[in-house]
């Protein structure tokens, strides 16, 4: 594909009008996200902020999917989400981190190129590794790793066959606040070497700030769109500019938006 | 010494049945076709290696052989089974009457149909170890760990690849657990086949000896009946034990 400008305007992600009820087991029904308009230019990162139960990663998997809007329409590329699963293009970093326990984490990292029925690429997956920190255990099993190895672990696995889009799911969540900065760095690298749209589901404001071009702010019960912001920050992102004024001010905004509505 | 104080912790019961066996023997003055004394029984069989070894090997051989066919098969159906609702809906109500049978009842019709020789020993054995891991296999093939099977999806696996990474590995466990329950059962099943049928084998072996009255050689030949099953479900734990670690 090109390197042209237009293409970088293109819609890779649309979202219309999609809503989702999920049906109870008592017969009844809950509205899970009501009138969900979010759209995604290719190669842009997109975070989700909003409080717990709001309807995050059902909007995550509906892009993935793995649901099926009740109301509207979800496209990838025109098209539905399935169909870019079905050509290996989705990556995706699930909350729960989903490895295989019986692999060793190179191999749960390597299972996307034998799903894909590709060769294994044995160096990227040793980049892979290194690059969420995990050098040194890739013959350990999940079982014998923390919470935060296992989701890093699951984030090198969703960019094993260099998606086109990336969905992650509160990746970050189980990480102290050293990792996760040291995370968010290293990841940037990846999306500043190459096209990679991604959306982020995130509960941290300052983490959004740091890697996203867009932060949209949901609200819950049903789930909708609060506010859809544009990150001004210049790219590449360094530590330092989570020290600005203006990156204070954005995340004091942001957080108020947050919080429950009186 | 100090090997002796947890040898004796653990099989102390198995000695004291050894003792209370002697105890009766003598006390009881009782005649040695009724019931003879432990150490006869156990001078039966040293002196005797090679009749029992190759009588042992033989039952060991087709328990083994009829485990690996009905452990085999009954994997093999109940993927068919998970495969094909239409099978499942088939096989499983099959599955659940005939794991209940016991297989005594099933010997006679089995050895009519088949002829009485060894490769229907094998037969029975496998029948006996079919079910069971049909049974257990079923259940495993559909409990995956958690967020996998969404995985799977969008990773675009084929329904061959989801089979063959997800859901073939996820099921080894219950396979090793039918293993621990059919290897047993398919020693007694071996034994109890020759017994009822055969020709060879420590089943044919104490029926044989018993009709004739000798009973230190029945007796032996139930000792090492005794001991081939406990050595063949040691292993078997100890298989599904070591399986169980890893997949966890
Ligand atoms: N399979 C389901 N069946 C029924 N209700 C569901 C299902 N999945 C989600 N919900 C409901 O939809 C709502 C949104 O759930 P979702 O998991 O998307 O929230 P979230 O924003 O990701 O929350 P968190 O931040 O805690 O992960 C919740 O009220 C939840 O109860
Ligand atoms: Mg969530």
């Amino acid at each position: 594909m090109p390197d042209i400008p237009q293409t970088e305007c293109r819609e890779a992600i649309a979202l219309r009008a999609a809503g989702k009820a999920f049906a109870l087991d008592d017969g009844g029904s809950v509205v899970a996200l009501d009138g969900i308009d979010i759209s995604i230019r290719e190669g842009e990162f997109v975070a989700i902020l909003g409080p717990s139960g709001c309807g995050k990663s059902t909007v995550l998997r509906l892009v993935a999917g793995l649901e099926t809007a009740t109301s509207g329409t979800v496209h990838i590329e025109g098209r539905a989400p399935a169909e870019l699963a079905a050509h290996h293009r989705l990556g995706v970093a699930f909350q729960d981190h989903a490895l295989l326990p019986w692999l060793s984490v190179s191999d749960n990292v390597a299972l996307p190129f034998r799903v894909a029925r590709k060769p294994v690429a044995r160096d990227t997956i040793a980049r892979l590794i290194a690059l969420v920190g995990l050098s040194g255990f890739e013959n350990a099993r999940p079982s014998q790793l923390s919470g935060g190895m296992r989701q890093r672990a699951s984030i090198a696995r969703a960019l094993a066959l260099d998606p086109d889009v990336l969905l992650l799911d509160e990746p970050f969540g189980a990480l102290d606040a050293v990792t996760r900065r040291h995370m968010n760095i290293e990841l940037q690298r990846i999306w500043s070497a190459r096209t990679l749209t991604t959306v982020l589901v995130t509960h941290s404001v300052e983490e959004a700030l740091f890697l996203a071009d867009r932060i949209i702010v949901m609200t819950g019960r049903p789930g909708r769109v609060l506010r859809d912001v544009a990150v001004p920050f210049a790219r590449p992102r360094t530590p330092e500019a989570l020290r600005t004024a203006q990156f204070h001010a954005m995340v004091d905004d942001l957080t108020r938006a947050l919080e429950p509505q009186g | 010494m100090n090997r002796l104080v947890p040898f004796l912790s653990r099989y102390w019961a198995v000695l004291l049945l050894v003792v209370v066996w002697h105890a009766w023997v003598t006390l009881g003055d009782l005649n040695s076709i009724v019931l003879p004394a432990p150490l006869p029984v156990l001078a039966d069989v040293v002196t005797h290696p090679a009749l029992y070894l190759t009588n042992a090997a033989q039952t060991m051989a087709t328990a083994l052989a009829g485990v690996a066919i009905g452990v085999l098969l009954g994997a093999f159906v109940a993927i068919l089974a998970w495969a094909s609702r239409l099978l499942a809906g088939l096989l499983t109500p099959l599955g659940l009457i005939f794991s209940s049978v016991p297989i005594v009842a099933l010997i006679p019709i089995l050895a009519r149909v088949l002829g009485y020789d060894i490769s229907t020993v094998v037969a029975i054995v496998a029948v006996s170890a079919f079910f069971p891991t049909f049974v257990f296999t079923g259940a495993g093939l559909r409990d995956l760990p958690r967020a996998t099977d969404d995985l799977f999806k969008v990773l675009g696996a084929t329904p061959w690849g989801r089979l063959r990474h997800l859901v073939l590995p996820a099921t080894v466990p219950n396979v090793m657990i039918s293993l621990r329950l059919t290897v047993p059962e398919g020693v007694l099943a071996a034994i109890l086949a020759e017994f009822l049928m055969g020709r060879s084998g420590l089943g044919f072996m104490f029926r044989e000896a018993a009709s004739r009255f000798a009973m230190e050689r029945a007796l032996g030949t139930s000792l090492v009946v005794t001991l081939a099953a406990v050595l063949f479900f040691t292993l078997a734990h100890r298989a599904e034990r070591a399986v169980k670690a890893r997949w966890s």
